[in-house]
């Protein structure tokens, strides 16, 4: 097992500044991106999207945010429909977008999930990847949200392509515990 | 008159892509349906003849480059825009070899998707 480096930590650090800025164009203030304090999880806030990773990767990426957030989304791109059912449904293409946006740089051996939604204190979540995860804090109008990178490397594996150039907007990120 | 049909697994995405179709740059485009996976497209895609698709990758049931094959195989002139996340080369390539006409990355911004359907209407 080989854990991802900071080079692959910024690939989903970029990729969500990205989502924010196509979907708003407005970058959000990316905090900062750490590794967990072992056994503590990322608080959960209200929706979370999760994409179950295979092939040469095992482990999970997954998105929590409020619904305020995501409401605010939905309104961005027109969407009348802010219902609950609406919600879960924008968290979970969040988190496909986010895992799918990522194998420009880790390739087609990093397989992706259908997207796993939850609500609520009834959070569900794929199996983990068995090493200590990075949680890439994210502010975006005064929301704040998380992206939690649970990933290892499942066999020997180089990345195929280089990592999407840094987005405007985005703040340094550090690395380190929390 | 062209017939649309969308091909998403997420609701929010093909709301958004029936708003756009609605958009003044293009021509007249009418959504014949929707489907949540390449199944149940295939479906839909045989009893209503859409001209124009757009396609998600990762859905349940059928993938959208299984799907891309099997609308192609039942009327080649269908002009299909991949819609998605996976940002691969090799992807995008599987896509393409399978029929589709052109690719959009996710996320895409309303002026992409509406260059993008002008693109594969030509």
């Amino acid at each position: 097992m080989a854990d991802l480096n900071e080079k692959d930590i910024r690939v989903f650090v970029d990729a969500v500044t990205h989502y924010f800025l196509q979907l708003t164009r407005e970058a959000p203030r990316i905090r900062g991106a750490y590794l967990e304090t072992r056994g503590k999880r990322p608080p959960d806030m209200e929706y979370t999207g999760a994409i179950a990773l295979s092939g040469a990767f095992r482990g999970r990426v997954y998105v929590t945010a409020p619904r305020a957030l995501l409401r605010h989304l939905l309104v961005a791109t027109n969407e009348p429909d802010q219902s609950h059912m609406a919600i879960l449904d924008l968290i979970g293409e969040m988190a496909n977008t986010l895992a799918g946006n990522a194998r420009r740089h880790f390739g087609p051996q990093l397989e992706i999930s259908i997207p796993m939604t939850s609500s609520g204190d009834d959070i569900r979540l794929p199996p983990d990847g068995g090493a200590r995860p990075y949680i890439v804090s994210v502010e975006w109008k005064n929301y704040a949200a998380s992206v939690v990178v649970d990933v290892q490397r499942s066999g020997d594996h180089t990345s195929t392509a280089p990592a999407r150039p840094q987005q405007a907007g985005l703040a340094n990120v550090s690395f380190g515990k929390a | 008159m062209i017939r649309m049909m969308i091909v998403d697994d997420a609701q929010s995405i093909r709301n958004r892509i029936c708003r756009l179709a609605a958009d003044p740059r293009l021509p007249e485009l009418d959504i014949v349906g929707s489907a949540r996976n390449g199944a149940t497209a295939v479906r839909i895609f045989r009893d209503t003849r859409p001209q124009l698709v757009t396609m998600d990758l990762t859905m349940p049931e059928m993938d959208g480059v299984e799907c891309t094959a099997e609308l192609c195989a039942i009327d080649p002139a269908v002009a299909i825009l991949v819609v998605s996340a996976l940002t691969d080369k090799f992807t995008a390539i599987r896509a393409l070899e399978n029929g589709a006409r052109g690719f959009l990355e996710k996320p895409f911004t309303d002026d992409e998707l509406v260059c993008a359907l002008i693109e594969v209407m030509k």
